[in-house]
């Protein structure tokens, strides 16, 4: 048994790990290219969204390498990722792969059921084990993610932080233990702190709201943070893979916590669950405005349901609380010049409003120096 | 003087209308309905982004009824069915019409959620009555007496005449409403064609057609015209060809589309994908039309 996995940013690594230490023998999707991109839509229905195409490349890039088992995950919907592997798994077939796609939905049984496909033989230690390292992996990979995507736009020497997230990647993948990463960890936040940083100017800040494939993926999303950090913006993504696996996966009591409180904060806007991120990308709007963000970009592949009624509602409560929203939908027109064109427009405006709220606080303060009688 | 009650004439009021019409009434409040769908119902609409075709026709007949009534009755349709949703645009068509519309009259928006506790649906019942200035037992009375006239309402069977019969596939809202569809089954029956829609299709074999899918589809609708699909397929007397009619960007009818080809495929059965939205010419989908019903007549002679 060769197993395989779709690509989402990161999410390689961590799989990865935790197969190999159940003891499958992985194989890993080459990355995700134009090539992917062309054998998904080749063979996809042509409204379905993004990540369906890719993962279903993906998946024939894999399986055209020796691979036969893909594992991949399901959903009670009503956001369409539940229920990609029924047509996918047809697909395949209809061209002629044979392959098994064991399918994690959502449920205890199911997840202990699949685990004893895959892993027949490793005992609760082995699980353990390869559970707490995948976690470990994913927990860092995250950190330092977070950390590099503000600390871009202050770098003083272009690139070094780039490079320095590249290296953390590489090091993350090849370690073995959770001994290893624990060092590892204090490694590369001393490299953080170690970044040269120029303090010219404060930075605007952009947070990225909207569905976690897009967010995540950077082929899809053509580099979105670093090309924001690059034009000197600080950028918070209010999704990672860690935040989703702890959140909406483990229901851990902090992440159920801040939810229901986004959740509340989404009412009077959107007051129903929408599947997806819908929801979410509503309410950090709001709470990325009392959190002092400059701007906010949502991002969504072409024809999601979620992000779509997300989309229309933006708008209002973008002009309700003056927080300026760029929507950017991906699909498979990879046009770079477009989206850099629109980002560039974007931070413009941004710096603008900065530079306007900044002239009317310092006349503001004058006004003030004034009427004191000074 | 009884209150006025706008029922937009989209999405699942082609279902539904006939039963939240008769309750409203019963609840002595005068309803007041958006009308058939036209051209500028169709340009109202167009004011949302990216929404599936059936979607902004639901926004403009609820603008379209903005200065003649006193509520806007929009339930908040999450889930119709045990373990399934609606989908996520008519989850979330009242917010989206609140931010949207412009000045709107209140609007009645409870939640309809059947998907864990198919009891909510009392609930609701109760909750539009309370609002309407009605009793519990009344208003239940009243969605009682509404349901039974439902029961009389259903469309009949499939008809059996000799002429070649034809599937038509497609969510309600979208293959009944004349405008959107551009009267795709009046076309089809003067073309000579006996249609099957997913509506004449029994209940049970739904279910048993659905159940040959693989996982259960957790889209009500979707679970319904695919089933039918299935149905009409696996019977012993399978339909000569398949139309499967859908509105861009609707969501869960892409990967249901894909599915159903695929079946058709297998069993070498005719199918036809024709996908809507409010550019539609009519020329070309009559030339589509009329292509595949040639094709139809001369496979039956072969």
């Amino acid at each position: 048994m060769i197993v395989t996995f779709p690509h989402m940013g990161t999410l390689a690594i961590v799989l990865k790990a935790l197969f190999g230490n159940l003891g499958c023998q992985v194989l890993v999707p080459p990355p995700t290219t134009k090539h992917t991109m062309e054998l998904g839509m080749r063979f996809s229905p042509e409204t379905v969204c993004l990540p369906f195409k890719l993962m279903l490349g993906n998946f024939i890039e894999a399986l055209e390498q020796g691979a036969d088992t893909i594992v991949t995950c399901g959903g009670v919907g009503p956001c369409r990722l539940g229920y990609y592997s029924v047509i996918q798994q047809q697909i395949l077939e209809q061209l002629g792969y044979r392959s098994t796609i064991l399918t994690i939905e959502p449920s205890l049984v199911d997840v202990y059921k699949q685990l004893k496909t895959i892993a027949p033989r490793a005992g609760w230690g082995q699980i353990y084990n390869a559970f707490r390292v995948a976690g470990a992996k994913m927990n860092l990979l995250d950190d330092v993610g977070r950390a590099v995507n503000s600390l871009r736009a202050h770098e003083a020497v272009p690139g070094s932080v780039n490079s320095l997230w590249e290296q953390a990647v590489l090091a993350i993948d090849l370690a073995e233990t959770c001994q290893d990463l624990g060092d590892l960890r204090q490694e590369l936040l001393q490299k953080l702190e170690a970044v040269k940083t120029s303090t010219a100017k404060e930075p605007l800040r952009v947070a990225i709201v909207g569905e976690i494939y897009v967010m995540l993926e950077p082929f899809v999303n053509q580099n979105l943070e670093r090309c924001l950090g690059n034009m000197g913006v600080e950028v918070c993504k209010t999704m990672f893979l860690s935040d989703y696996v702890k959140g909406h996966v483990l229901r851990r009591q902090k992440y159920v916590e801040i939810y229901r409180r986004l959740e509340a904060l989404a009412n009077p806007y959107l007051s129903h669950y929408v599947g997806g991120h819908g929801q979410k990308s509503i309410a950090y709007t709001l709470l990325k405005k009392q959190q002092g963000y400059d701007g906010i970009i949502q991002v969504y592949p072409f024809t999601c349901m979620p992000e779509v009624v997300a989309k229309n509602i933006l708008p209002k409560v973008s002009q309700d609380i003056g927080m300026p929203v760029l929507t950017l939908a991906y699909d498979e027109q990879t046009g770079e010049a477009g989206i850099r064109t629109r980002l560039e427009a974007f931070i413009d405006l941004l710096q603008y409003r900065q530079a306007k709220a900044y002239e009317t606080g310092k006349l503001n303060c004058e006004q003030c120096r004034l009427q004191k009688g000074y | 003087m009884s209150l006025r009650v706008g029922l937009p004439q989209g999405l699942l009021y082609f279902q539904y209308g006939t039963v939240i019409e008769r309750f409203l009434s019963e609840l002595g409040a005068e309803v007041v309905l958006s009308g058939e769908t036209s051209r500028s119902t169709l340009d109202c609409g167009s004011a949302l982004d990216e929404m599936c075709l059936a979607s902004k026709i639901f926004f403009g007949h609820a603008c379209s009824l903005r200065d003649k009534v006193d509520y806007l009755f929009l339930p908040r349709l999450v889930s119709i069915r045990p373990g399934q949703y609606t989908c996520p645009q008519i989850i979330g068509m009242p917010d989206v019409l609140k931010h949207n519309g412009g000045k709107l009259p209140p609007i009645i928006d409870v939640n309809i959620d059947m998907r864990q506790k198919p009891r909510q649906l009392y609930q609701a019942v109760v909750a539009v009555g309370q609002l309407l200035g009605r009793g519990v037992a009344a208003s239940l009375y009243a969605w009682l007496r509404a349901w039974q006239c439902r029961e009389r309402l259903r469309p009949g069977g499939q008809v059996m005449d000799g002429r070649p019969r034809l599937a038509v596939i497609g969510r309600p809202y979208i293959i009944y409403d004349r405008q959107g569809s551009l009267d795709t089954l009046g076309k089809l029956d003067r073309l000579g064609l006996a249609v099957v829609t997913p509506e004449m299709v029994d209940i049970g074999e739904i279910n048993r057609g659905a159940a040959k899918l693989g996982k259960k589809l957790f889209w009500s609708n979707s679970y319904v015209i695919a089933g039918a699909a299935m149905a009409l397929m696996e019977s012993s007397c399978p339909v000569q060809g398949i139309i499967f009619i859908t509105c861009f960007a609707c969501g869960p009818d892409a990967l249901v589309g894909e599915l159903i080809r695929q079946h058709a495929w297998r069993r070498n059965i005719p199918y036809m994908q024709l996908s809507l939205d409010e550019h539609t010419a009519e020329a070309g989908m009559v030339t589509r039309l009329e292509a595949f019903a040639d094709m139809l007549t001369r496979r039956l002679h072969v």
